[in-house]
């Protein structure tokens, strides 16, 4: 919803800076936060200018505001109308070959000078133990902005708007007998920074990401059972615009009665079986067990504390047959709606898309500025991300998608025709995966048995489980580009204090040869 | 760098907040949460400081409700101009947000029992200096085992104030100091784990905790494969509190009277009364416990009473909230953010190893994921030690394993647990738990992960 502003910047030399980023001036203007100074360039060029008579090599500095709005419901009625919004001021620095950050929420020039020495002051102190100096991969300086393309900002939509979306998925839900609860939730995340490098750069960014679903519980009175069933609804950076044609009220119908059919279906009998993945499915399976594993710092040891590392060391690039011959798997920044979207990096650096696996074969990693030698790289590949003001920037997961098949005319219906035994699964239900990410254990939302090319009925208490290598070389079909779709997460953690990362995964429909399937209720049979 | 921040600070934003309130939000029901901060960290990773930083900030929280119109709104700046901004959008909001009819009226003032000093001045004044003597105590641990340590080092002074419309006023201050070290063996073959959290940072001891990581991963260094099934386990206290999590999540009294809950009596109503696990096991959450202190008060204002939740076996207790409470004629439990796995009869976590024929020593958990909350079953992953225990003695390390268990019955099959508790890294550091020992563990298949 639209609140008042204080137009703080309107007046100032700012604006000549907002007009200089185009179509940036409203979110500009939004960046509120009690400012002495003439503009918030020249905030960020005194904390530049501080860390470096203090003795960094390089400084760069990230004004962030950040803004949430959530509405929940249950059943019929409303649980949740909240807003937040967090402003402030973050530099990092390498001095002595070494990084410092430090923050606040306070933004003027003496702030920023003041956390500007304090970051130089932790760098030197971290010298100590610093065995390899930081050092930073070249990049271009650029003076530009970037923005979500939106039609309907969704901070403009009145939050009584958004509590009757959802309030209207209720009544279709409860309709269908067996259905006993539901909730539904929209959520609204904004993010505008300016960054600043020492090298020259300043970099005025708008990022708009919306989420919406709901979740039914279906249950049996006289054994006490119950099932739930999410709606399957790709989070986007996207307008309003998106959720208001969605279908989320008209799928509710059959989203209860699928949560109805789940309750009442046989329990899976384990053993190896034929797996046929929706996108919907899919996308988490990617994100784990190909977006995970080629993080360089993790597969360096540098999340070995926290996430662990990963079977996709650097001796294996090029080498590891890491999925089948016809699949590759690439790396998207740019693509259009991707959480992880953007025009560039918190590194500052141009965006871009490159392959990680390259028809079966695992070829790239994603990196940093501070990453890219580690390998023998000249450039990063730009996925340096901070949550906010307060974090520090780092390694984060781009968009990681699945090239869809090159055979047209392939989609959900002809995978599954083409199929004599196996099972379906859509949506994403329980996942685990090790810290290595060798072993993992996903579960869905929907589970139907295929026999003979049809879907013969529903099943349930489904987890398929396996080694990343061995399932990635199991596929042995893919949907074509028309079948392909981008889901995704809007919360991603990581690192140490965890950071989140909203991410997206694209991917076909596609098949799996021989999967080991669980049953969760009554383990496994290998 | 200590913080800058003090509670009078803290005490006079929301005063002003609750005033603002008053005169921009006419006949609204206030309820105002301000936390202060000032938090700061070092990360190591291949025996090298990788990244570090601090930062200094307030979110002041706000819930303004007419009549059964609430909404609610945060913002992290202080001056008087954004905090009637924050008055005003919440209440606009509010306005436009449609009845919730569970929602409660604020409280008024309450009598809290005298709070366990969680303020500690020397971690309060702690900085990057002292993080970084800790880190080398942990760094030469682990080069002195020629192994690659990584680790994190946390600490955070915390200052929390609580009001109301109503006159509720409640305020609390806490510092906290968390080391977790991993060292890994050059060829990739092992990996060992430690960690330790105290309000005071010099309880957390770099060398000592370096030293337990680099001996466990030392010794887990090239692990003979043992295939997946049904053991007794020693599980390690950092394990312990990773299962409890679940459970403890499970205590919630509407998802057991609505029947969604392992909690949930056949037929309907909850399975409070019951003797659901072996007379060894008791549960609690105590404020005051000296080995678990904690928080008087919840989110919400709702004071923390002493409460058991499994006394000698028997489900006494489960979470109620005070929408709950009052529906189903209950007292408030409030959320405790404590808890105490009480110990047994083994002097030391060796003891447990005596008697076990064929078994294993965990070290700890990881990725636990629900699998069935009726059920209460999950799933995750053996992580940074596994041991085989053979007559009694441990015989080497093993791989690691992906279970697939119940909590409850981690509980139900526990028959022996060291007398000490220790507190675990996580959860604020308010929770306490044994080393246990516990039967028919069900490890489902084998990770090959290190």
């Amino acid at each position: 919803m639209a609140f008042s502003r204080r137009h703080f910047l309107l007046t100032s030399a700012a604006a000549g800076l907002a007009s200089a980023c185009a179509g940036s001036r409203e979110q500009m203007q939004s960046a509120r936060g009690p400012i002495a100074d003439r503009t918030l360039a020249e905030v960020l060029e005194r904390a530049l200018v501080a860390a470096k008579r203090a003795g960094a090599s390089y400084a760069d500095a990230r004004l962030v505001r950040r803004r949430n709005e959530n509405v929940a419901t249950r059943e019929d009625h409303v649980v949740t109308v909240a807003s937040g919004e967090s402003y402030g001021i973050g530099v990092r620095v390498v001095a002595k070959g070494a990084w410092g950050f430090s923050a606040a929420s306070k933004v003027d020039g003496a702030v920023a000078e003041a956390v500007a020495q304090r970051a130089v002051e932790i760098a030197l102190t971290n010298a100590k133990l610093q065995k390899r100096p930081v050092e930073l991969a070249p990049v271009p300086t650029y003076r530009a902005s970037w923005a979500t393309p939106t039609k309907v900002d969704p901070f403009t939509v009145p939050l009584a708007d958004r509590a009757a979306m959802l309030l209207s998925i209720w009544p279709e839900a409860k309709a269908v007998a067996g259905v006993k609860f539901c909730s539904a939730w929209c959520e609204a995340l904004g993010e505008w920074k300016l960054f600043a490098s020492s090298e020259g750069s300043l970099i005025e960014q708008s990022i708009v990401r919306l989420g919406a679903g709901y979740q039914v519980t279906a249950s049996d009175a006289a054994t006490g059972d119950f099932v739930t069933r999410e709606s399957e609804l790709p989070p986007r950076q996207t307008g309003w615009e998106y959720i208001a044609s969605a279908p989320l009220r008209a799928d509710a119908r059959r989203i209860a009665e699928d949560a109805v059919a789940k309750l009442r279906a046989p329990s899976v009998v384990p053993g190896k079986r034929n797996l046929v993945l929706t996108p919907s499915n899919l996308w988490l399976t990617i994100h784990e067990s190909v977006g995970h594993p080629t993080e360089l710092d993790r597969a360096l040891g540098y999340e070995a504390n926290f996430a662990g590392t990963s079977f996709a060391t650097p001796d294996k690039l090029g080498k590891l047959k890491y999925a089948a011959p016809h699949v590759t798997l690439y790396a998207d920044k740019t693509v259009p709606g991707g959480l992880a979207t953007c025009g560039y990096d918190d590194d500052g650096v141009k965006t871009q898309k490159w392959d990680l696996v390259k028809d079966g074969l695992f070829v790239g990693y994603q990196t940093t500025r501070d990453q890219a030698g580690w390998i023998g790289e000249k450039a990063s590949r730009g996925t340096s991300y901070a949550e906010d003001y307060a974090s520090i920037p780092f390694q984060r997961m781009p968009n990681v998608s699945l090239a869809p098949g090159a055979k047209a005319g392939v989609g959900l219906a002809e995978v599954i025709a083409a199929t004599d035994d196996g099972i379906l699964v859509s949506g994403n239900g329980s996942w685990s995966i090790d810290h290595q990410r060798y072993n993992f254990q996903f579960g869905g939302q929907t589970f139907h048995e295929i026999k003979g090319g049809k879907v013969t009925g529903p099943l349930r208490d489904v987890a398929y489980q396996s080694n990343s290598v061995e399932f990635w070389n199991s596929c042995d079909m893919l949907g074509d580009e028309k079948s392909w779709e981008l889901h995704g997460s809007l919360h991603d953690g990581k690192g140490e204090p965890s950071q989140t990362n909203a991410v997206s995964h694209g991917c076909p429909p596609a098949r799996f040869s021989q999967v080991n399937i669980l049953n969760t209720r009554g383990g496994s049979k290998s | 760098m200590s913080t800058t921040l003090q509670m009078r600070d803290v005490e006079s934003t929301l005063e002003t907040l609750l005033d603002l309130s008053k005169k921009y939000a006419h006949g609204a029901e206030a309820s105002a949460h301000v936390h202060g901060w000032h938090s700061a960290n070092t990360r190591y990773a291949r025996n090298e400081i990788t990244s570090s930083g601090d930062t200094e900030s307030m979110q002041i929280r706000l819930e303004l409700a007419f009549g059964k119109r609430r909404a609610e709104s945060s913002t992290n700046q202080t001056d008087a101009a954004s905090l009637r901004a924050l008055v005003e959008r919440t209440a606009a909001m509010a306005h436009l947000a449609p009845e919730d009819p569970e929602l409660m009226a604020v409280l008024g003032p309450q009598t809290y029992a005298p709070a366990p000093v969680l303020f500690d001045d020397a971690t309060n004044a702690f900085g990057a200096a002292g993080r970084l003597t800790a880190i080398e105590g942990s760094v030469a641990a682990a080069e002195g085992r020629s192994l690659d340590g990584a680790g994190f080092y946390e600490h955070w002074s915390s200052l929390h104030m609580r009001g109301t419309s109503a006159g509720l006023r409640a305020k609390r201050s806490e510092t906290y100091a968390e080391l977790t070290a991993t060292a890994r063996t050059k060829d990739g073959t092992g990996s060992g784990w430690g960690g330790a959290a105290s309000h005071k940072a010099d309880e957390i001891v770099g060398s000592a905790i370096g030293r337990t990581a680099a001996e466990k991963g030392a010794t887990s260094k090239g692990p003979r494969r043992l295939e997946p099934g049904k053991y007794t386990v020693i599980l390690e206290p950092a394990a312990v509190s990773e299962l409890l999590q679940s459970l403890f999540w499970s205590l919630d009294a509407r998802k057991a009277d609505e029947g969604r809950s392992y909690f949930t009596k056949a037929g309907g109503g909850t399975r409070v009364g019951e003797t659901l696990f072996p007379k060894s096991i008791t549960l609690t959450s105590d404020p005051a416990d000296p080995l678990a202190p904690g928080a008087v008060f919840d989110d919400d204002g709702v004071p923390l009473a002493p409460t058991a939740w499994i006394d000698q076996g028997t489900l006494k207790n489960l979470r109620y909230s005070r929408y709950w409470a009052a529906k189903q004629g209950k007292a408030a439990t409030g959320f405790h953010d404590t808890l105490r796995l009480h110990g047994g009869d083994a002097k030391s976590p060796a003891d447990l190893l005596t008697g076990v024929k064929r078994g294993l020593l965990i070290t700890r958990f990881w990725y636990t994921r629900w699998l069935d909350p009726r059920a209460m079953l999950i799933t995750g992953l053996t992580r940074d030690g596994v041991f085989l225990v053979e007559n009694g003695a441990i015989v080497g390390p093993v791989n690691n394993f992906r279970f697939n268990e119940s909590p409850a019955n981690m509980l139900k099959n526990i028959d022996a647990m060291t007398a000490a508790t220790v507190r675990t890294p996580g959860e604020g550091g308010h929770w306490h738990v044994p080393t246990i020992r516990t039967n028919d563990f069900n490890l489902a298949s084998i990770s090959d992960a290190v």
